[in-house]
């Protein structure tokens, strides 16, 4: 009979909507209408349902001890609290995706150092016009002319002039 | 030493050229090992006066022979070769005075547009090299960008969770308190049926009651009292028929 008063987490939906990606957008949008749902639903819910007139009731009903039974039962009903089922597994879903972020997030450090690397090649390369064919072979290995499989000038297939 | 060997020769066999040409400054770097980047491509070519003789003649003979060196030297030459006829005149020699003038006029006149055009080729391949590379590092750091904002972004999962949670807590409060809510009423209309049940019964008792004493009224009046009754009635309304004729009169 009495109320539980849960602690409900304050949830920023402007940050947590800045954080999600435009692929999951739609994701997020039905997750927020639910939400949004839910709580409208609590909130129009009294929290303790009005309470029952005894007297009016013990003057009203004439049969005897019916209204009395119905008090001594009722004070002392005890309404279940429902179990929690989904909980745990939202739990264990949070430490899956923990693993499952930090992995994704190594492996994005690694792509980044790898483009860093990248880059810092790219931005000490000597200027174009102060390279030589070999200097453009060394930085750019693609451009360099197969001389042993195409002997002849130019050097590589026609069709690839 | 192979190298300084092939630097002066490019040195001396360019006196006809005299616009972009690869000068002495610039060594042939043909060993393996790189020692530092080829300096860019002069701006200018080398000087040459009248056209055909490296102003580097004239600046090596300065300190010895003055302004007028070269130019002695130079007649010197010549005249020493037509007098020993090393050197003998004939057709060609008009040829290649005639051909010289006409190719020195026209490198002096039209060399700078000629080696624009040549060198706007040569930029343009450049340009798009630089293009392609220019666009191959804003395209990586867009993509470390991205991915520092993917990291970022990854951060906040927390908050699905949080919402996740709460949704469930809201809908065990929504379903304990519906429970809650359905017990009172449940035991309200119990109790309010039995005072309607209740009502209906006495309703019931106090209808039949009246039926039954009405039954028992009209069965009991006698033919007597009916028949007196009714010569009553007769009397009272001849009675009110007067007085309300009298007053319809007045």
């Amino acid at each position: 009979m009495s109320g539980r008063r849960v602690a409900l987490k304050a949830i920023d939906w402007l940050a947590f909507a800045e954080r999600v990606p435009s692929n999951q957008r739609v994701m997020f949008n039905a997750l927020k209408t639910r939400t949004d749902a839910i709580s409208a639903k609590l909130a129009s819910l009294p929290e303790t349902p009005p309470a029952i007139d005894w007297s009016y009731y013990r003057s009203a009903v004439a049969k005897a001890g019916l209204v009395d039974e119905f008090e001594k039962k009722f004070k002392a009903l005890q309404i279940p609290e429902p179990v929690d089922t989904q909980t745990s597994k939202i739990n264990a879903q949070e430490v899956e995706a923990n693993k499952s972020a930090l992995d994704f997030v190594e492996k994005s450090k690694v792509r980044v150092v790898e483009y860093e690397k990248e880059l810092e090649k790219f931005k000490n390369m000597i200027p174009f016009d102060q390279m030589t064919i070999e200097d453009l072979n060394e930085a750019f290995p693609e451009t360099k002319l197969d001389k042993v499989k195409y002997p002849y000038w130019p050097h590589k297939p026609i069709a690839n002039l | 030493m192979l190298s300084r060997l092939q630097a002066i020769s490019v040195k001396v066999t360019d006196p006809f050229v005299s616009l972009s040409l690869v000068q002495a400054s610039r060594s042939l770097q043909t060993s393996s090992q790189r020692l530092a980047p080829v300096p860019p491509l002069p701006d200018h070519g080398g000087k040459v006066r009248h056209g055909l003789i490296p102003e580097e003649l004239f600046e090596f003979l300065y300190p010895k022979t003055g302004v007028t060196g070269p130019y002695m030297l130079g007649t010197g030459l010549i005249v020493y070769l037509l007098s020993k006829e090393l050197y003998v005149i004939n057709h060609e020699t008009i040829y290649a005075i005639c051909i010289g003038t006409i190719i020195v006029y026209g490198v002096k006149k039209y060399g700078a547009t000629v080696a624009a055009f040549i060198d706007s080729i040569n930029e343009e391949k450049v340009a798009k090299a630089q293009a392609a590379k220019d666009s191959h590092i804003s395209f990586l750091t867009e993509a470390i960008e991205n991915e520092k904002k993917e990291q970022w972004r990854v951060e906040g999962r927390g908050m699905l969770f949080d919402a996740k949670r709460n949704n469930v807590a809201m809908l065990l409060e929504t379903n304990y308190r519906e429970r809650q809510h359905m017990v009172t009423n449940e035991v309200k209309r119990r109790l309010d049926y039995q005072i309607a049940l209740q009502h209906l019964n006495r309703r019931l008792q106090q209808e039949h009651m009246i039926n039954w004493v009405e039954k028992n009224v009209i069965s009991s009046i006698t033919p007597q009292q009916e028949k007196e009754s009714i010569a009553k009635c007769i009397a009272d309304l001849k009675v009110l028929a007067k007085t309300t004729q009298a007053k319809a009169a007045a």
